[in-house]
């Protein structure tokens, strides 16, 4: 019966056919840029031998397939009722309606993926302009070092304190509040591991006793001053190891993580890629617990350092503001301990003499045995010049930690200054090649970068990216994952999000509504900053003061001004809601930004400024790098070159008149010169300043606001509300087994 | 790393920013996997086919997998003055369908419309797939019930009335340009 019939006939003979796309072509929606596997892996897999087998290609001819559809569905009868006409040409009819269906369905695929990846590129953007901050400060030293050349000869004074952190005890005093009552000693064990566990997973009473932090942060130093610069990782033991990456305080992953694959032992080691703090509210306990696993199981726990594990940028993402609000009577030495940790972690890890483990990458010029003899403890922010016990500075040296802790893999050969951080390079596959090669390595697992999936393979598969930390943007925004190696380091990759039940009840739209929320909010808060420039910008191109101005020249300002590189087209309805489609009403947009809910999201963060002034030992060593002689005196020349240098990298933030106005207030005995309290207290009355200057600013635009944006519209308020209903965060019990787990399928 | 890239026209300010939304690093580069939901962020309804030729057509030949802005705008600022790739109307969508389901139940089953979309024409991935059920599928019936899907697939598309505007100004400047070209009116002495 099948065999006289016409459909197969035409099938057989070809021609008209669509070429039909691959399985593994993205040109189609996929959100991150998931590098294409290699040809030879599309076609090898693993065979149920479990070694890697080649496929044979499938006959998926157009025939056979049809051939399985007339089968179930009895086509050809239907073929048969004369009222259907020729079969042959119901059957291209059916092909061709079926591609027509594809193609729109695809358009509205791309489309919902167009708004993730907007989303995404808000916070990525955001956090990397950030950055971009605290890495002018590394600028800026490099700068001030270059113009004060007797600075890198005579070598920087060594801040005795911070040399010996370790010896020098300080008292304690009482927290109020509720304490955990748990005891902890050493030697540390698997016993108080799960104690703390136990502790740390409450919403309340999940603070240990301050003598307890000491405890531990003292330590871990004291152990970790022993390790070398590259933990040697082995797998000749356990048979296996698990690589964790970025946790950003995310204490319920960590605990994902420990539920799903066990607590570390000898048979289950564990590598931490760094960032362990900042951004999650929990970064204290993530990084006792890992302190707390490692003093418990020393050979089987490693921790990389990573570019969060700053004190300067701890400053900005709001560690310390975590630990202030902890610990408010004990922080400053807690801090002082934290620091002893961060100077001694390791820069890296070898497995096996293979595979590198790093935080962020490396460059073209990244040495492995530099890095080897380098003293790290000299290096106790990445963003400050080290310490030098009178040794002239190494520049080269410096740069080295920097590109291992900073950078970032790209696409495109070569091997470019990055341009997004401000600091550390984009690696391309020709550097990546030259790089294993030259250390013998086979390939370089790293973290740094949020991927949608939690991972990501790049340059032919030889740089892994991992990263642990979920919903790290907002609920809702990405999978973590952790990876485990086999003997043969062949990576199997589990994929979760923590907290699942609150993200299982949303439906997709309701997900992406509060990404979005989340987005918009972080974005709010950044603009807040330019809040007068945009205002005198856009009033520019309004010369009759009507409130609007054309898309194009709001979308050009808002560029010209934040300069995030956003799509801003994209966002106009949102950033100037209910506006029409000629023009934009960017009296919303500013009135959008003086709304409660992203002035108190202002208040809640930190602005670079505050985290300047804020860090004392950044001021401490532009003063010690300037006192060249050391003679514990600058002269007002000196310290104007310095001023000057600072308002080159952080135009806005300084005032020269005024810092010099005041250096000279406090030299009262007029001889030109100023010791370190004086420059100290130069700021600090400058910061004083600005801070009454802005509470000034702030009380005279909300009384004397313009009528048209006495009242903000009824859509700014709406919007507003929306984004503050979306964004609240409820804090619970923290439950491991609440996860949304799952293997990823892996090739090869 | 801002690199200027003059736009003349706002049709080329769409497509740039389009464009831009991939471009990660400032460079005015984007991975060529991207220029389906580049099209597709405009308004378009390419083909897989037609995604594969604009690839070929713009692929930088100094670094292959990417695609440089200059050359695919104009590229595709032409494809769109000729309205390539343009939606057509929801009616022929509609049609589509009712060429499926010869029965005219007004749904299709899962079995059958998955089976189509994932062995036939421009084949979907198991992703693609997966998303597109809780477009697709009634959860009550189970079934396709295709006039809500299309209404699911619609969008408005403005790009094509821009383009036909800077079509029209193109043309009336050619006018002009013809015109200055053309020789002064020869003063014939009768």
């Amino acid at each position: 019966m099948l065999r006289s019939c016409v459909c197969l006939q035409r099938a057989g003979g070809g021609g008209g056919k669509r070429r039909s796309s691959s399985v593994e072509d993205a040109s189609s929606c996929r959100s991150s840029e998931i590098e294409r596997v290699g040809a030879s892996m599309q076609t090898t897999t693993l065979g149920s031998n479990g070694q890697p087998q080649t496929l044979a290609p499938q006959p998926n001819t157009r025939a056979s397939s049809l051939l399985q559809l007339f089968h179930r569905k009895g086509w050809c009868k239907h073929f048969r009722k004369p009222l259907r006409g020729m079969s042959a040409t119901r059957v291209e009819k059916s092909i061709r309606a079926a591609i027509f269906i594809q193609k729109w369905f695809r358009r509205h695929q791309a489309r919902q993926e167009m708004r993730k990846r907007c989303n995404w590129q808000i916070f990525q953007n955001v956090e990397y302009a950030c950055e971009q901050d605290q890495a002018e400060l590394y600028k800026f030293f490099n700068d001030l070092i270059k113009h004060m050349p007797q600075a890198v000869e005579a070598g920087n004074k060594c801040n005795s304190q911070r040399c010996s952190g370790l010896e020098k005890s300080g008292t304690l005093y009482e927290e109020s509040g509720d304490l955990a009552r748990i005891e902890l000693e050493v030697p540390i064990q698997k016993s108080h591991i799960d104690l703390m566990i136990d502790v740390f997973r409450k919403k309340r009473g999940n603070r240990l006793h301050p003598k307890y932090v000491c405890l531990i942060l003292r330590e871990a130093a004291k152990s970790l001053k022993q390790m070398p610069n590259l933990w040697m990782v082995s797998t000749a033991v356990s048979q296996q190891v698990t690589i964790c990456g970025d946790l950003h305080g995310k204490l319920d992953d960590l605990l994902v993580v420990l539920y799903k694959n066990g607590l570390p032992s000898a048979s289950n080691p564990y590598v931490f890629n760094g960032d362990f703090v900042d951004r999650g509210k929990r970064g204290l306990e993530v990084f006792l617990l890992l302190l707390s696993l490692y003093l418990a199981f020393p050979n089987a726990v490693f921790l990389n350092r990573g570019n969060h594990e700053d004190s300067v940028m701890n400053a900005r993402y709001g560690f310390i503001r975590e630990v202030e609000g902890k610990y408010p009577r004990n922080h400053k030495y807690l801090l002082s301990l934290i620091d002893e940790v961060y100077r001694w972690l390791p820069l890296g890890s070898i497995l096996n003499n293979r595979v590198l483990i790093v935080h962020g990458g490396f460059s073209d010029s990244t040495n492995l045995d530099l890095i080897k003899s380098i003293d790290r403890g000299k290096y106790v922010s990445i963003l400050r010049p080290p310490l030098m016990d009178g040794e002239a500075l190494d520049k080269a040296e410096w740069q080295q930690i920097f590109d291992v802790m900073w950078s970032d893999p790209q696409a495109s050969q070569g091997c470019k200054p990055n341009q997004l951080r401000g600091a550390g390079v984009w690696f391309g596959p020709d550097t990546t090649e030259s790089f294993l090669k030259r250390h013998r390595l086979s390939y370089v697992i790293r973290s740094h970068e949020c991927k949608p999936n939690g991972h990501e393979f790049m340059h032919d598969n030889k740089v892994i990216t991992i990263f642990s930390a979920s919903n790290y943007y907002a609920i809702g925004s990405n999978k973590g994952a952790y990876m485990r190696l086999n003997n043969q380091l062949v990576p199997h990759f589990v994929q979760y999000i923590s907290a699942a039940s609150q993200t299982k009840e949303l439906s997709f739209k309701q997900r992406m509504g509060i990404v979005e929320c989340a987005a918009l909010k972080e974005l709010a808060v950044r603009m807040r900053e330019h809040r007068d420039e945009l205002e005198e910008e856009f009033q520019k191109y309004d010369p009759d003061d009507s409130g609007c101005i054309t898309i194009a020249k709001w979308c050009f300002v808002m560029e010209s001004v934040t300069k995030l590189g956003l799509p801003w087209r994209l966002l106009r309805e949102k950033l100037a809601p209910g506006t029409d489609s000629q023009s934009v009403n960017y009296i919303r947009t500013l009135d959008l930004l003086d709304t409660d809910v992203i002035m108190k999201a202002e208040a809640d963060g930190t602005s670079v400024m505050d985290a300047l002034y804020a860090n004392k030992a950044s001021l401490e060593t532009i003063f010690n790098i300037i006192d060249a002689d050391h003679s514990g005196e600058i002269t007002l020349d000196e310290f104007e070159k310095a001023i000057d240098l600072l308002v080159t990298h952080m135009p806005g933030v300084y005032s020269k008149d005024e810092m010099l106005e005041k250096c000279r207030m406090m030299d009262l005995n007029g001889d030109g010169k100023v010791d370190l309290n004086e420059f100290l207290e130069a700021f600090r009355l400058s910061d004083l300043h600005r801070k009454e200057q802005q509470e000034e600013y702030l009380r005279k635009r909300s009384t004397t606001k313009s009528i048209i944006s006495q009242h903000p519209s009824d859509s700014v308020t709406k919007l507003a509300d929306t984004i503050s209903k979306n964004t609240v965060i409820i804090e619970r019990d923290i439950d491991p087994t609440d996860c949304e787990a799952k293997d990823v399928e892996q090739k090869s | 790393m801002e690199i200027g890239i003059q736009l003349v026209n706002e049709l080329e300010v769409r497509i740039s920013e389009a464009f831009c939304i991939f471009d990660h690093h400032g460079d005015k580069f984007i991975d060529t996997r991207n220029i389906g939901n580049v099209l597709r962020f405009l308004g378009c309804v390419p083909s897989e086919n037609e995604i594969n030729e604009i690839i070929a057509a713009t692929e930088s030949p100094e670094n292959p997998g990417e695609t440089h802005l200059p050359k695919f705008m104009a590229h595709v600022s032409t494809l769109l003055m000729n309205r390539k790739m343009e939606p057509a109307t929801p009616e022929k969508l509609l049609s589509a369908f009712e060429i499926l389901d010869p029965e005219n139940k007004r749904f299709l089953t899962k079995e059958y419309f998955g089976k189509l979309m994932e062995e036939e024409a421009e084949k979907f991935s198991k992703a693609e797939l997966e998303n597109m059920w809780p477009v697709a599928i009634d959860p009550i019936t189970g079934n396709i019930p295709y006039l809500f899907y299309i209404n699911q697939l619609r969008h408005k598309t403005t790009i094509y009335d821009v383009a036909d505007a800077i079509r029209e100004e193109l043309a009336a400047n050619e006018k002009e340009k013809k015109k200055e070209r053309s020789p002064m009116p020869q003063m014939l002495g009768l």
